[in-house]
């Protein structure tokens, strides 16, 4: 890919910066207000007035200075750990569950791939009354096992994952065999190295979807201290009056562990299959 | 459901052997969670769609079918549905467009790749009550930003001597035609990092061998593009197009910003111009808390979504069988 | 062990079906709120989880109020939980059907008739009457107190009334010279003079040929049309409830007459829904109609010269909309956890003083004539209206209504429907959703 288009570099970075500002100029605006003071967030408006003037961090400290109302650390850190153990569970169980569906054959597979392909286009609004009421039921209301079971149990995962798995040579793996390997020994020493650009998407997929998820953690909890950045940061917008600032402030403070749990996943985007050598299919 | 029935893209090729019960038990994990979490709120809820239920009232009655004929005899259902195809339309070609842009922009890249990934997936981790202010205060027709730059760009233009007529302010969210290419806009920004990234996974599948083979035989990048890239990049394509066509039938997040998060005007945006399916199915079911009739609103969208899906798969997988074969 | 796999597999399809049968029938029978248990905090105080929407400024104030109530009342443990208005009554309503209700919440008048009807509501009748000191009616204004009643049964206690008002911008009324004898700015009282000092404000600022200031801005359209609407003798349901009145000649008119602000006498901008009231904030606007509550965020913006005054007159009489802030306990409720709760609403009702400072009117009489709420100058103002405010009919089924009726408000005031139009497609819905069991 490095080479295509080598000598019209300067050509590629016109468009893209161009892009690269189109897509930052609404967070940017964000970032701005945080630092806005309240009549200047009001009076920048219209105005093309990017620079805060002047520059406050009033609202950040309204953000992290009033734990009682806003325990905000405690809700980043009920994201970060509940996006982190989603994402784990998914990748484990949907890897599992990807593996037998694509590489070996069982009774009455393929009848439960399809209902699993099925749900995925049931509207995600319509189960949240149903699940609400299992959640109850079954004791997991207002606990992390109600934020972190029912956003792992999708089957998107699977999905992605055996369409990729799909896609590996079976000559590797009857190599394995040969060599000994059962199913989890190929699983783990052929499937898993050779998918790493897979699971990364994957892993950047759920890590984003369950940390931007909203009405979910929204209804399955109850108590201040439970709550997840998303939900938590709506306390700043009310019916009537918003709080402008400090919610500006809050959600720019909220996406710095997602931008950095992106950075980390999506190094082995590129890396992963250039790296063992084993391209194409 | 029989094994024939199913498109082929969803089956796998036949192995040779049987492995038993532990195909079962390597599914089986997933599977416990997806039957608790998915499957039975799913059942559920359809369970809910035959009754006329409101959550509040303590009896339920049995009405069989009757939400799914009212829905159908419910013009604003089908004022929704249209709009939810003219958003499929719009954003299934636009938001693929321009992922598929930017992730090739991305692979092509020597410098300042990362700082590019960066700035286009941002948006995804935005929270949504911010997108809501956001994005309201961007269309805004006399105070947006929007607006304004595009007034300053008119007016500059103006000033160097071309003929333009004088800036008129865009109604982006207060003309009934405007809001459904907004809301399109905006899913773009905030939606294209996904899809990016999904190609970009597909890319980095692609050898550099091949490229070099096609550089040493003289193609260009044009000729590079349709000969290696566009054929081998199309499980990615199709992955992507399959979903994005899933994901905005079931668009919700974007009205629901701009219209429904905060409340003090309709819910729906002007003549109900930004009213979409799941949205419908939001207002019936949680504004109005008449889950039945809001179920029945999913179940219908679910069936024209599985037509559409098994057609695709079927048209799909039939082409990818040619294309094996040729 | 290869067996015992086997008649898993051949039992699992059996299995599958009974689990999800399992879950699904248990989960059919809705759950009420019926747990007749106190609930306790580990240091043996009554926990009383209270649920409101008041985020910002509101939320404060209520914040300070609950601590002072801590404070004198130490065998009660108040868990506060602020959820905004957005997504309050979704949260509230599932709780209330399966389980998870709070012990106080507070709702607003137009809602309380829906929830009262499917009994989800505690009846406080035993409470008001032993209640000591005691609660009289004649303590209350009368519009609120009439609302905490739905079919013979009182549910809830009046905490506030948040009347519309008349917000101003001093400066530019001063600037279009709209003042008295005493060069102070004067506020409009009939449409004539509403109308004058619109036109004298509307204006073109920079000379682009663009009008960018403007005398009147519809914000929050349900609320303006309801005052309009109430001024013109219109109501939206006859006073059977069972049919929609929507296209009758009075409601007619109100609209004409809104849509003429900005077509024909052109001294309001097309409406942007909620974020016009942003225009107001940017001293843009001369005059907008909002909601008492709407003050404490103006007061935190330095710099914007603003007053308050009662709602102009436009039409042969007076009215404003009006909404409460009542507090009620859920169907059930425990007696001990209710008598706490009701300590509770009795304390925010008679500390409402710091409530009304947050921008609010209180229900109760006696702090609305105490000196320190009329000398607040905007909220006394506003509270003039009270005798005439106007609810959103207290119907079960108002909230049901409102979004099949704001559309066709919201396409008079663009103009892609007549008043004629838009009311009667609206009053076609209306009439369906009231037939409707």
């Amino acid at each position: 890919m490095r080479t295509l288009l080598r000598r019209s570099q300067i050509w590629l970075h016109i468009p893209m910066f161009l892009l690269a500002v189109l897509f930052l100029a609404p967070l940017l605006w964000m970032i701005s207000t945080a630092f806005k003071a309240p009549e200047d967030i009001i009076g920048g408006l219209g105005t093309m007035q990017w620079l805060p003037r002047p520059a406050t961090t009033e609202n950040f400290r309204t953000v992290m200075g009033r734990a009682e109302e806003f325990p905000i650390w405690r809700w980043t850190f009920n994201s970060v750990f509940v996006s982190l153990a989603v994402t784990l569970l998914v990748l484990t169980v949907d890897a599992l569950a990807a593996f037998a569906y694509s590489r070996l054959k069982w009774r009455g597979r393929d009848q439960i791939f399809a209902l699993l392909v099925a749900t995925m286009l049931v509207p995600g609004q319509v189960l949240l009354i149903p699940s609400y009421l299992l959640i109850r039921r079954l004791g997991l209301f207002d606990t992390y096992g109600a934020l972190i079971f029912p956003a792992a149990a999708g089957a998107f995962g699977v999905f992605l994952l055996r369409q990729f798995f799909l896609t590996i040579p079976v000559e590797l793996e009857e190599a394995a065999r040969l060599d000994g390997c059962g199913p989890l020994g190929i699983l783990r020493h052929v499937i898993l190295p050779l998918s790493k650009p897979a699971l990364a998407t994957l892993g950047i997929f759920t890590f984003m979807g369950t940390w931007n998820a909203f009405e979910g953690p929204l209804l399955f909890t109850d108590t201040l201290t439970m709550r997840t950045l998303p939900v938590g940061i709506t306390i700043f917008q009310g019916r009537y009056n918003i709080e402008y600032g400090p919610l500006m402030a809050a959600a720019a403070l909220a996406a710095i562990p997602v931008t950095i749990a992106f950075l980390i996943f999506q190094r082995h985007i590129i890396k992963g299959i250039s790296l063992t050598g084993l391209a194409g299919r | 459901m029989s094994t024939r029935a199913l498109p082929e893209a969803i089956q796998a090729p036949p192995s040779r052997r049987s492995d038993g019960i532990s195909g079962f038990l390597f599914a089986l994990p997933h599977l416990l969670l997806f039957a608790t979490f998915v499957l039975v709120p799913v059942l559920y809820g359809l369970y809910i769609s035959l009754h006329r239920w409101h959550v509040l009232a303590k009896e339920h009655p049995l009405i069989g079918l009757g939400n799914y004929g009212a829905a159908l005899s419910d013009d604003i259902f089908w004022i929704a549905l249209r709009n939810t195809i003219y958003f499929v339309v719009l954003i299934v070609p636009l938001g693929n467009l321009v992922s598929l842009l930017l992730a090739l922009g991305l692979a092509s890249v020597q410098r300042l790749g990362t700082f590019y990934k960066i700035v286009y997936y941002l948006p995804v981790v935005i929270s949504i009550a911010v997108v809501a202010v956001l994005w309201r205060w961007m269309y805004n027709t006399e105070i947006g930003l929007i607006n304004l730059y595009l007034g300053t760009v008119v007016g500059w233009l103006r000033s160097i001597g071309l003929p333009l007529a004088p800036f008129e302010p865009l109604p982006w969210l207060s003309n009934p035609s405007w809001v459904m290419p907004s809301i399109a806009l905006l899913t773009v920004w905030w939606t294209a990092g996904g899809n990016m990234v999904l190609y970009l996974a597909g890319l980095s599948n692609i050898s550099d061998d091949y490229y070099e083979a096609a550089s040493i035989d003289g193609a260009n990048a044009w000729q590079r593009f349709w000969a290696i890239t566009w054929p081998l990049l199309r499980p990615t394509t199709l992955f992507c197009l399959v979903f994005s066509v899933l994901g905005a039938f079931q668009v919700f997040g974007q009205s629901y910003v701009l219209f429904t998060s905060i409340q003090g005007g309709p819910q729906s945006g002007p003549a109900r111009s930004g009213l979409t399916l799941a949205l419908y199915m939001y207002l019936q079911g949680f504004r109005q808390y008449e889950i039945g009739y809001g179920a029945a609103i999913a179940y219908l969208l679910f069936a024209i979504v599985l037509v559409l899906t098994i057609l695709q798969f079927r048209l799909l997988s039939n082409r990818d069988d040619a294309t094996a074969k040729a | 062990m290869r067996a015992l796999l086997r008649v898993l597999r051949t039992r699992f399809y059996p299995v599958l079906a009974l689990f999800c049968v399992g879950l699904f029938t248990s989960g059919c029978s809705s759950q009420r709120n019926s747990n007749n248990q106190t609930t306790r905090t580990s240091d043996g105080k009554i926990l009383i989880n209270f649920w409101n929407g008041f985020t910002g400024p509101d939320g404060r104030a209520m914040e300070k109020m609950v601590a002072r109530f801590q404070k004198q009342n130490p065998d009660v443990a108040v868990r506060m939980q602020i959820i905004p208005w957005g997504t309050y009554y979704d949260k509230l309503t599932l709780s209330l059907a399966y389980g998870g209700a709070p012990d106080l919440f507070v709702m607003h008048a137009g809602r309380l008739p829906e929830f009262a009807t499917f009994d989800t509501l505690q009846p406080l009748e035993k409470l008001y009457a032993t209640a000591q000191p005691p609660v009289q009616e004649s303590d209350f204004a009368p519009v609120p107190w009439r609302a905490t009643f739905y079919n013979k049964h009182q549910y809830a206690l009046p905490l506030d009334v948040h009347p519309i008002g008349l917000y101003y911008n001093t400066k530019l009324f001063k600037e279009a010279g709209i003042v008295d004898a005493q060069g102070k700015p004067e506020p409009p009282h009939t449409f004539d003079e509403f109308l004058n000092a619109a036109r004298r404000m509307t204006k073109d600022t920079n000379g682009d040929g663009r009008t960018d200031q403007w005398g009147f801005v519809f914000t929050w359209q349900r609320t303006n049309w309801l005052t309009i609407a109430g001024q013109f003798g219109a109501s939206i349901l006859s006073p059977d409830g069972k049919t929609s009145t929507l296209d009758s000649p009075p409601n007619l008119k109100a609209l004409q007459l809104m849509h003429d602000l900005i077509y024909k006498y052109k001294v309001a901008p097309k409406p942007e829904g909620v974020d016009a009231w942003l225009a107001f904030r940017q001293g843009k606007v001369g005059m907008a109609l909002e909601g008492i509550y709407m003050l404490a965020s103006l007061e935190e913006q330095k710099g914007l010269p603003f007053a308050g005054a009662p709602v102009p007159q436009f039409g042969p009489m007076k009215a404003a909309w009006g909404g409460s802030h009542l507090l009620c306990q859920p169907k059930g409720i425990s007696p001990q956890q209710s008598e706490a709760a009701w300590r509770l609403m009795r304390f925010l009702s008679d500390d409402s003083l710091i409530w009304a400072r947050a921008g609010q009117v209180p229900a109760r009489l006696d702090i609305r004539r105490s000196p320190q709420f009329t000398s607040l100058p905007v909220q006394a103002q506003f509270a003039t209206q009270l005798p005439f405010v106007q609810y959103e009919p207290l119907h079960p089924k108002s909230n049901a209504i409102f979004p099949l009726i704001e559309p066709g408000i919201e396409a008079v005031l663009l103009d892609i429907a007549t008043p004629e139009a838009a009311m009667r497609d609206a009053s076609r819905r209306v009439n369906q959703v009231l037939e409707r069991p």
